[in-house]
């Protein structure tokens, strides 16, 4: 939902109540750092909390391995190098699916968005497969692929497919009116109305497909790794769990976090110095294909 | 014919020529038939287990589970997606943590909690509660931090108390967000409920269907439980949008 | 037609800043004031100016500012039912009913059911609304919407009522026909209304007195006594000439401080 400023007089400087969406205003270098280290308060209580229960043994260290152990484990998967063979062989894999579901979601999002034909065709079958959540196709999918490769490429091209394509095509739909008609005013020939005014326009729909094609990717890739790998960032979670490590569990949980994290905040940066044009909308908010694809969702 | 009725009937052309697919690579013996069976098999096979009952029983298992961790994970979601919503405070101590931990997928929880809860019901109903935890409560800190500021100074003319403001200001402002939230936990959770079942200890229920079905090789049953799953969501989600629907008649007809 | 009336809000040595970065912004500056009780107040002068925000400080929404402003003898502190506003965006609840709008001014009223219900039939009907009290906010047209937020205004029959350049979001037709309704309606309740306006014509038209306020700082440069009866002829040579006079007084440059 857009937030509307009404204030009439003066609104930049208006300040007369908490305002609930806080603005990329600049802030004193204090509340800067405060509000950074209210974040870190949190984790870093349970980190307390659970640094205690470890060392009172509270619980066997099985089942809740202590945090020092946890980083221990972490350390020595960097040192032996495996924790790099897995992150890559995860990170291939992403890259690889995102490549291609990406890639195939942007053209078929393009094609729905320009032909009502196309549209007509495909886009029905598009809703009704992204209302199935990405695993409930794992069953089908490990019945006709197995459980190589091109499973998980599979998989994670799906997951990235539906999003990029469902967003490029309410990018391409949502191109107001308004601008096409000042083209037409000024006889644009159909490419420079493509190049010119629809794709320009379409830009942000078609970047939040991608950001959260490729959020979907990295959770499913670590799914699919967790149900159907033997190797990868996944895996380890599970193998880990076989061999009652936990410290194992807890360490590639992190890794996976913080991976996720690291990509999430990139493409955020990204996205504020590509679209430095528009108005603020958060990014829950305009994703489509975020199921469900109703307009309740739409802002 | 009729523009629209042209383009329901273009939409039925994928969906159907997929299903002739099916047909004719099961009949042309083209896969291997332990691996996709043929489609009136599997009619046979539901229609059979449903006759010995085998598919109302797991189908009430897994629904109670389902909603039993939907309404525990939805609650928790919104009263603290309101929480972050409405103090900043919170918002600041919660939210990064939060945020942090959306980027682990659901499943690579189960692990963890098969240790931590063991793998019978409690393990199931807590990933459950965790998978609908997730969108409503973000969605609900979404809706709830972008009411206008507007219209909360109506409420301040009009001596709203604190109370006031969140039940007849912030929350009707903010229920397209919090229903599109529940909306997805509604999905994340079914989806947590075979999982869980496919996953942990065996129990009645679809997911376990599914388990079964894998373990003997009747590949028959596996896929009666995958379409009753696909069925139960496809109708959970049709529900759902009418509840939405309906309670958000107020709102402009988007385009 | 001045009436020998008591004043009823008295605004005295009124002055607001806000702290920007390199030096503090000076909104308004010694803003003395005396509304009488049951006058049409116009508050009129260009962007910036400060009218607005004086109307906030009345309202209560702020209460930061130096200087004093008394309603009937008591200091404002916050909002009152006693003082109603109409914003500039109608502010009805998107999610309510027009009737359920103007019931929410009711919510912490003292009334019982059946007079709540018949003063908002009473009010829907005082602003020409009959008929579309089940009416969602988006069905309404923006001059029904406005007088539906006019009605909200006025259900817990306050002393005063401010209006925020009600009418400014408005096409010059509904402009034109609202002000004439808004006439009536003062006519009709006998309250104190205090307008802040762009519109010098709309100013005039409806006031008692006219404040003209000029900017940078904000203060009051004069006030005019606009004495023709009600109601009023918009041909009326009279006002035709005060609206000129005060045209004037604003395009002018700004008297020296």
């Amino acid at each position: 939902m857009l937030q509307a400023n009404t204030e009439q007089n003066l609104g930049a400087f208006e300040k007369a109540g908490p305002s609930k969406r806080p603005a990329r205003s600049s802030r004193p270098r204090n509340g800067y750092l405060l509000a950074k280290g209210l974040g870190l308060l949190v984790p870093a209580t349970l980190l307390l909390a659970w640094s205690v229960a470890a060392a009172k043994q509270w619980v066997p260290p099985q089942i809740l391995p202590s945090p020092a152990s946890v980083v221990d484990t972490l350390l020595e998967q960097v040192r032996s190098g495996d924790l790099f063979v897995n992150l890559g062989i995860s990170l291939g894999r992403v890259v690889a699916g995102f490549a291609v579901g990406g890639a195939i979601g942007l053209l078929l999002g393009i094609a729905m968005g320009l032909s009502r034909t196309v549209e007509d065709y495909l886009h029905p079958m598009f809703k009704a497969v992204s209302q199935v959540p990405v695993l409930g196709w794992l069953p089908l999918a490990m019945m006709v692929l197995g459980i190589g490769e091109s499973l998980k490429v599979a998989i994670i091209a799906h997951a990235s497919l539906v999003p990029v394509a469902l967003n490029a095509l309410k990018g391409i739909r949502g191109v107001s009116r308004n601008y096409i008609e000042v083209a037409k005013v000024f006889q644009f020939s159909r490419r420079q109305l493509l190049g010119k005014v629809v794709l320009p326009a379409a830009v942000p729909s078609l970047f939040v497909g991608i950001r959260y094609g490729i959020t979907q990717a990295w959770l499913s890739l670590v799914t699919v790794e967790l149900l159907a790998s033997s190797e990868g960032l996944g895996f380890m979670i599970v193998w880990g769990r076989q061999l009652f490590q936990l410290d194992l569990v807890l360490s590639a949980i992190i890794v996976v976090g913080a991976v996720g994290l690291l990509i999430d905040k990139s493409l955020e940066l990204v996205e504020s110095r590509l679209l430095r044009w528009r108005p603020r909308v958060s990014f829950e908010a305009q994703a489509a294909g975020a199921l469900p694809s109703t307009t309740a969702g739409e802002s | 014919m009729s523009a629209s009725r042209r383009s329901v009937l273009r939409g039925l052309v994928v969906p159907l020529v997929l299903l002739g697919v099916w047909f004719f690579v099961t009949h042309a013996k083209l896969v291997n038939p332990l691996l996709l069976v043929r489609p009136d098999r599997v009619v046979t096979s539901a229609i059979k287990h449903y006759e010995e009952g085998a598919i109302v029983g797991p189908l009430l298992a897994s629904l109670q589970r389902d909603l039993l961790g939907l309404f525990i994970g939805s609650f928790a979601g919104l009263v603290i997606g309101a929480a972050m919503g409405i103090s900043r405070l919170t918002d600041r101590l919660l939210g990064p943590t939060f945020h942090a931990a959306k980027q682990v997928a659901l499943f690579a929880w189960i692990p963890l909690l098969s240790v931590w809860c063991g793998t019978g019901e409690l393990a199931k109903v807590v990933f459950i509660s965790l998978a609908a935890f997730y969108p409503v409560v973000l969605n609900t800190h979404e809706g709830v931090s972008s009411v206008g500021r507007e219209f909360i100074e109506v409420g301040r003319v009009f001596r709203f108390s604190r109370w006031q403001v969140l039940r007849k200001i912030i929350l009707p402002a903010a229920l397209p967000s919090i229903f599109a939230g529940l909306h997805l936990a509604l999905i994340y959770a079914w989806l947590g409920t075979l999982g869980a079942e496919y996953l942990l200890a065996a129990a009645p229920g679809i997911g376990n269907l599914m388990v079964e079905g894998r373990e003997s090789f009747q590949m028959d049953k596996v896929l009666l439980g995958v379409i009753l799953a696909g069925v139960v969501g496809a109708t959970l989600n049709t529900l759902a949008t009418r509840v939405e629907q309906y309670a958000l008649r107020w709102r402009v007809r988007g385009i | 037609m001045t009436q020998a009336s008591s004043s009823l809000i008295e605004i005295r040595g009124v002055s607001k800043h806000y702290a920007v970065k390199e030096a503090p912004l000076q909104v308004l500056r010694e803003i003395n004031l005396s509304i009488r009780d049951g006058e049409f107040l116009s508050i009129v002068g260009a962007s910036g100016c400060g009218k607005s925000t004086l109307l906030r400080l009345l309202i209560g929404l702020d209460v930061d500012y130096q200087g004093e402003i008394k309603v009937q003898g008591q200091r404002v502190v916050g909002t009152s039912l006693d003082r109603g506003i109409v914003f500039q965006d109608h502010r009805l609840f998107p999610w309510l009913t027009v009737e359920q709008n103007i019931a929410v001014g009711l919510e912490n009223a003292r009334f019982s059911a059946e007079e709540k219900k018949r003063s908002i039939a009473e009010h829907i009907a005082l602003v020409g609304l009959r008929g579309f009290e089940k009416a969602y906010p988006h069905q309404l047209s923006g001059g029904m919407a406005q007088r539906a937020a006019i009605a909200r205004g006025l259900i817990n029959r306050p002393r005063i009522l401010l209006l925020d350049e009600p009418f400014g979001a408005l096409d010059a037709l509904t402009r034109t026909s609202l002000q004439a309704e808004l006439q009536r309606i003062w006519q009709t309740a006998g309250i104190t209304m205090i307008l802040v306006t762009h519109d010098v014509d709309e100013a005039v038209y409806l006031g008692d007195r006219v404040v003209i306020m000029q900017p940078k700082p904000g203060r009051i440069r004069k006030i005019l006594d606009i004495d023709v009866a009600h109601p009023r002829d918009r041909d009326d040579t009279r006002l035709k000439t005060l609206i000129e006079d005060v045209r004037r007084q604003i395009l002018e440059r700004p008297a020296a401080d």
